[in-house]
């Protein structure tokens, strides 16, 4: 457990926009932050009235669409915090359920599936980065009331059937590991740049949303940390949607199966069909 | 060039479900096989999921298995009367086969079952078809004439009713013969959930004794149709088959199979049987090597082989 992807520390980032980074197609950032500045006069105001705010956030873009050319996207995230706290930025999909099958040996040496893992409250996307590592910023409870940090995700997701608390540590690390091999789950130290602004703190970070991730709705979230505690949150949406011929093809696949399968069918004969009368015709077939 | 698949819910890039497709259609084109128990592991390999990687497949050899019984028909090595009787034989078996996951499943330990008797079917049909297509590489060398006498088996299945010549394959069998072997082999497909091909041309070159070309190509004509109704009903009641990447796939493994087929005809039969042999056996190699290997993730989606 609590392995960590360690992301190379980007220093000395530019800070510069990243709108338009080619192939995705964004919409303006909608976003609550008071912190207005020179870089984020184009970007909408709103919920500008919380007292206080210690700290704030625009995401690059709040809508990631998939068509047929989808590759990944890039998230960057930026603000400004008062002077001494750290951050963390979560990135997090909604929780869902998922049933996985589980390998263990069989006959002392041959490994197979050997039974079903029934998991529930596993979120399909999740990312945290952080300025120091979270057991150093914040205390146990607080990282759970939040789910922050691969401990608190441990104990946040449900699964069963588990024998033990060893056994079930032992399958949510083994879950994890499964989520980080897909590139769906990552959590890392370091990614995070800071610096002075303005007698404030600012940060950046940019990271790769991998293609990996389904359409649905997502979450950015930053948070500003003291002593041990979550001093304040900013909450961004981040929808992932299918468009054109994606859209089309996934949403036909489910609602009209069959349909569909013949529509693969007539396809496939027709393509072979084709490919041989172009071979005769080619001559060369002898 | 990557494109994003919508039901696999993954991006790839292009040259990989090409290249993969011209590879095992090739194989496609030269064995009489689907391929299935090449593709569907490497699909999963690049990251699709498995249910995706095994329906997709399926709709691929519909595409790669008429390219390859066309170019074989056109020279004639194609027993379509062999073709319906093993046809009528594997549908029954397949629900058969069906039955019986459900019941190996209620009974427990199914995958263990299902994944042993994959291995042993693989190590024993490439095994035995090595053996005696190199002893009968030897034997043509050395006495080229020498009638076999009639094992008390070949008399069982002469003695049988409804006796019909194939014309195509040269040889006469009882009509249940490529129907109850045709059952056989798809009791077997659908409990391993595999096409069978690998197993349909030891039936039709050992049992059948038609001469290896027709076999090919009567093998692929078969296949087609166990494709059309395993596509529909994949893509009908669990929405797994990927359009895109099928498109992708058989734009490889349709001329593949076309180039197979044009090699195979400069083969001789034991040539072809030896070279099957051996890949079914390397596929069992690499079975029993990840079978004995810790796995390097100890969770896996549901599905595939």
């Amino acid at each position: 457990m609590n392995r960590t992807r360690l992301f190379p520390v980007r220093a000395g980032m530019n800070p510069a926009p990243t709108h338009g980074i080619s192939g995705i197609r964004m919409s303006p950032a909608v976003c609550s932050s008071w912190f207005a500045g020179a870089l984020a006069a184009a970007l909408l105001l709103c919920g500008a009235g919380r007292a206080a705010a210690e700290i704030s956030l625009i995401a690059n873009h709040d809508h990631i669409t998939i068509d047929f050319f989808y590759h990944g996207s890039t998230v960057s995230a930026r603000g400004v915090t008062e002077p001494g706290t750290d951050v963390i930025i979560k990135i997090a999909g909604p929780d869902g359920k998922e049933t996985l099958k589980e390998k263990g040996k069989t006959a002392a040496v041959l490994w197979m599936n050997v039974g079903t893992l029934h998991f529930d409250k596993t979120p399909n996307l999740y990312e945290v980065y952080s300025t120091r590592p979270i057991e150093q910023i914040l205390t146990p409870e607080e990282a759970d009331r939040e789910v922050l940090g691969y401990r608190a995700l441990g104990k946040h997701l449900a699964l069963e059937p588990v024998a033990s608390a060893e056994d079930r540590e032992k399958w949510v690390g083994e879950f994890i590991r499964f989520k980080e091999n897909s590139k769906l789950y990552g959590s890392s130290v370091g990614a995070i740049t800071t610096e002075p602004k303005d007698g404030k703190q600012g940060y950046y970070i940019k990271t790769d949303w991998p293609f990996q991730a389904p359409p649905g709705d997502y979450t950015v979230t930053a948070y500003a940390v003291r002593d041990g505690k979550v001093i304040e949150k900013i909450v961004k949406p981040v929808d992932v949607r299918q468009v054109g011929v994606v859209r089309t093809l996934s949403k036909m696949a489910k609602n009209n199966g069959a349909l569909y399968g013949l529509l693969s069918i007539a396809m496939a004969l027709g393509a072979g069909f084709g490919v041989g009368l172009i071979f005769r015709k080619g001559g060369g077939a002898h | 060039m990557y494109l994003y698949l919508p039901v696999a819910l993954t991006s790839i890039n292009v040259l990989i479900p090409v290249g993969l497709g011209l590879a095992v259609g090739l194989l496609s084109g030269l064995f009489g096989v689907g391929g299935g128990f090449l593709m569907t592991p490497l699909l999963i390999m690049f990251g699709i999921p498995a249910t995706v990687a095994a329906a997709t497949d399926s709709n691929q050899i519909v595409a790669a298995s008429t390219s390859g019984t066309y170019a074989h028909w056109r020279v004639g090595n194609v027993d379509f009367k062999m073709g319906w009787h093993l046809l009528i034989g594997g549908f029954v078996g397949g629900l058969l086969g069906v039955q019986g996951i459900k019941y190996l499943h209620a009974m427990g330990n199914a995958d263990f079952v299902i994944k042993m008797t994959y291995v042993l079917m693989l190590g024993g049909v490439g095994t035995y078809m090595f053996i005696e297509s190199i002893q009968s590489m030897r034997k043509k060398t050395a006495e080229k004439t020498e009638d076999k006498p009639d094992s008390a088996f070949t008399r069982f299945l002469k003695s049988l009713p409804l006796q019909t010549e194939y014309t195509k394959s040269d040889v006469t069998h009882s009509m249940l013969v490529p129907i109850l072997f045709g059952g056989f082999v798809g009791i077997l497909a659908a409990v391993m959930g595999v096409g069978g091909g690998f197993l349909m041309v030891p039936v039709m070159v050992y049992i059948l004794r038609m001469p290896m070309h027709v076999v090919v190509g009567t093998s692929l004509f078969q296949i087609l149709f166990n494709c059309i109704e395993v596509t529909f009903l994949q893509a009908y009641t669990n929405h797994s088959v990927d359009f895109i990447l099928a498109v992708l796939l058989l734009l490889g493994s349709t001329v593949g199979a076309q180039v197979g087929a044009v090699f195979g005809r400069k083969l001789k039969g034991e040539q072809l049987k030896v070279i099957l042999a051996s890949i079914v056996l390397a596929v069992t190699i690499k079975i029993v090597f990840d079978l004995t290997l810790t796995p390097s993730l100890l969770l896996a989606q549901a599905g595939g082989h």
